[in-house]
């Protein structure tokens, strides 16, 4: 068992070591423009993404259970959710500059997770049910869309900068539109899932904790995060409102998702803080 | 904006602690501490602040469904075909095969009308009515859980071992059979159960388990496995061991025995006990390992002792002898009943199809004309020109392209 936990170490730290190195990759090839450093960054992102993959098969064998119960399981399956959804993201679209905007954030999300106890505990005997993973895992897929979204809306303000000052778009660089459409596209799902998330959570708090909603700050903050991604739905849908201040949105539903995340668990009482 | 509002109402309940006395804010918050009492900022979820908020949110949302709801119905019809922009960018190429290009359509099960010039193509018109959906969704959700919170029914109950609990409306009373706490090989607690009888006049007993996680049904009313607790006999014997007075306590309760003047505060029953260094008493289990109790014996609210004791020794007062022992494991058990659940789980249901018609089966529209492709959607212009293109190149002429 010790070995397993050695090996989940290592791999994890390989993974972060190449979701670091495929950032600043990414970056030189923004600068650079040069195809082959683009390519090489996507292939680390890829190959990181494998080793997080070990990682977290070793620790569900360790565990007996998916890594969704602490501060760092969470953290780390959150970086995997970003991951996961940028590598479908550039196998759909080919936009490998993306990775410039969305790396960095993987790339902090892991380094937030290897700061964290990675010791395993048994599940407290509200966790023990199969709403866990449901919940859970609709939540880190919805966390990793947002950071993702917010990436590509980023990529947004910097490309109207460039596009106002005349600079025409490289390859593998999409134009504004594109990475105002990607981003509402990714919001869009992610709002689905967090929609999921919210409701799994009610379900399993009515099994568990007798209501299905007690405004328990964690619930609260995840409604807040619902309500400023509908905002920026309901205002794209009826509106037709987009540009720059959708961007602006984009990124602001994130800051909020990083608070629900990880300013609840560590500022707010809540009945959500596994550390 | 109503959203805005609601959620920045939000925050504060979860940045202020809610439902304490008006005088702790005072204290604790003294240059806001009155504003905090007018504004309902101590009950934010329950005030009618936020409540007249939500109201205004489900009126306008209704309103807004009911006045955009008839035009999604006319979208939906077969004969509805969406015009596209002014501005919209031609798609058509000179080396593309149309009748290649509206079979690929058909493949992809766009509905097809010809017209004079061309063709138009429509696919999911369903995706008109999703924020309808959605939004109908989110109105059973708000009214089903505010009337269900309205009359719900609620209550919390302790149960010793053989205890039993009426519910004489409802026509059932229930039993603690025994209450058990499953350990891990480390000592720590995975699971506590409560089995319980369920008695009804004239009828077995029905035996059934509850856990975390597990409620129980019966009839309307839901149990929760919710708390448990140790509750221990006090004895209090003459110097002669006759025995005086005996009491059930938890902890943290206290009797008041009369001739001697004397409060006996039962701190804690500690079933593996341990002192920690700045001499705080700790259980390192709950498995009765090391069992001592932390009593405390006040006269006319003096503290007159602090004890550790272990089972059955008596702490001598004047003429008599205070001791605990045989300490028994309690549940805690809430029940609710609540219909607005169903509505919930029924609006959710909505809200997530509303969604799901929004963003993937939104209406697109391919309007072909002599030499003209264009697109015609709400949700998604980018992302289904994006597609078309892919389809147009699908559509080249092979003889032409090489």
């Amino acid at each position: 068992m010790t070995n397993l936990v050695q090996m989940e170490e290592l791999f994890f730290m390989i993974a972060f070591i190449a979701y670091t190195i495929s950032a600043i990759a990414f970056f030189i090839y923004v600068a650079l423009k040069k195809d082959k450093v683009g390519n090489a960054a996507v292939m680390l992102t890829i190959a990181g993404f494998l080793f997080h993959n070990v990682a977290m098969v070793l620790r569900v064998i360790e565990s007996g259970r998916l890594p969704f119960t602490n501060q760092f399981e969470f953290a780390s399956s959150f970086t995997w959710g970003i991951v996961l959804c940028y590598i479908v993201i550039h196998f759909v679209y080919k936009f490998t500059a993306v990775g410039a905007f969305v790396m960095p954030i993987a790339f902090l999300v892991m380094g937030y997770a290897s700061v964290l106890p990675k010791n395993i505990k048994p599940l407290m005997p509200a966790l023990q049910s199969s709403w866990l993973y449901l919940h859970v895992g609709t939540a880190i897929i919805s966390y990793g869309s947002f950071a993702v979204a917010a990436g590509l809306a980023c990529m947004y303000l910097i490309s109207i900068k460039r596009e106002k000052a005349g600079i025409v778009q490289q390859k593998g660089l999409p134009d504004s539109e594109a990475c105002d459409y990607m981003s509402y596209r990714v919001i869009a799902f992610g709002y689905l899932m967090l929609t999921l998330v919210i409701i799994t959570g009610a379900i399993w708090a009515k099994a568990a904790w007798s209501r299905y909603w007690a405004w328990d700050p964690k619930e609260t903050w995840s409604l807040i995060t619902w309500l400023i991604y509908s905002v920026y739905i309901h205002l794209r849908f009826n509106r037709g409102w987009k540009g720059k201040p959708a961007a602006w949105f984009a990124v602001i539903g994130f800051l909020c998702v990083i608070f629900t995340f990880i300013g609840v668990n560590n500022i707010l009482p809540s009945v959500h803080s596994y550390k | 904006m109503l959203f805005i509002l609601i959620a920045i109402y939000s925050i504060i309940g979860t940045v202020l602690p809610q439902g304490l006395a008006i005088e702790f804010y005072i204290e604790n918050y003294p240059k806001i501490g009155n504003l905090i009492g007018t504004l309902q900022f101590d009950q934010v979820y329950s005030s009618w602040i936020f409540r007249i908020l939500l109201g205004l949110f489900m009126i306008n949302l209704i309103g807004c469904t009911i006045k955009i709801l008839p035009v999604q119905l006319k979208r939906m019809q077969k004969n509805y075909f969406m015009k596209p922009k002014v501005d919209s960018e031609n798609l058509y190429t000179e080396d593309m095969d149309i009748e290649e290009f509206k079979s690929q359509l058909k493949k992809q099960k766009f509905y097809i009308e010809e017209t004079k010039d061309g063709f138009r193509a429509a696919k999911h018109r369903i995706g008109n009515i999703g924020s309808s959906v959605t939004h109908l969704g989110i109105i059973i959700i708000v009214l089903g859980s505010f009337l269900g919170n309205l009359f719900a029914e609620e209550g919390f109950f302790n149960l010793l071992p053989g205890d039993v609990k009426g519910f004489p409306e409802y026509g059932f009373s229930i039993q603690l059979d025994d209450f058990r706490l499953g350990y891990r090989e480390n000592k720590t607690v995975d699971q506590y159960y409560s089995d319980i009888s369920i008695l009804r006049p004239n009828k077995e007993a029905e035996k059934e388990t509850v856990w975390v996680n597990k409620p129980l049904k019966i009839g309307d009313l839901n149990f929760y496995q919710t708390t448990y607790g140790w509750a221990s006999d006090l004895l209090i014997e003459d110097s002669q061991g006759l025995e005086l007075e005996k009491k059930l306590l938890r902890n943290g309760e206290s009797f008041f025995y009369e001739p001697e003047q004397l409060t006996v505060f039962l701190y804690g029953f500690y079933p593996d006990f341990m002192l920690t260094n700045p001499g705080e008493p700790i259980s390192m289990s709950e498995k009765e390992d090391n069992p001592h109790y932390a009593v405390i014996l006040y006269q006319l609210d003096e503290n007159v002792g602090s004890y550790i004791v272990e089972p059955g020794e008596a702490i001598k007062y004047n003429d008599v002898n205070i001791s605990f022992e045989d300490s028994t494991l309690y549940t805690g058990l809430t029940y609710r009943k609540d219909f607005g659940y169903f509505f919930v789980i029924l609006g959710s249901f909505l809200l997530i199809l509303g969604l799901i018609f929004s963003f993937y089966f939104y209406s697109k529209h391919v309007i072909v004309e002599e030499k003209s492709i264009k697109t015609a959607t709400r949700q998604n212009p980018w992302g289904f020109d994006y597609a078309i293109k892919r389809l147009v190149e699908k559509s080249t002429k092979r003889g032409e392209k090489q």
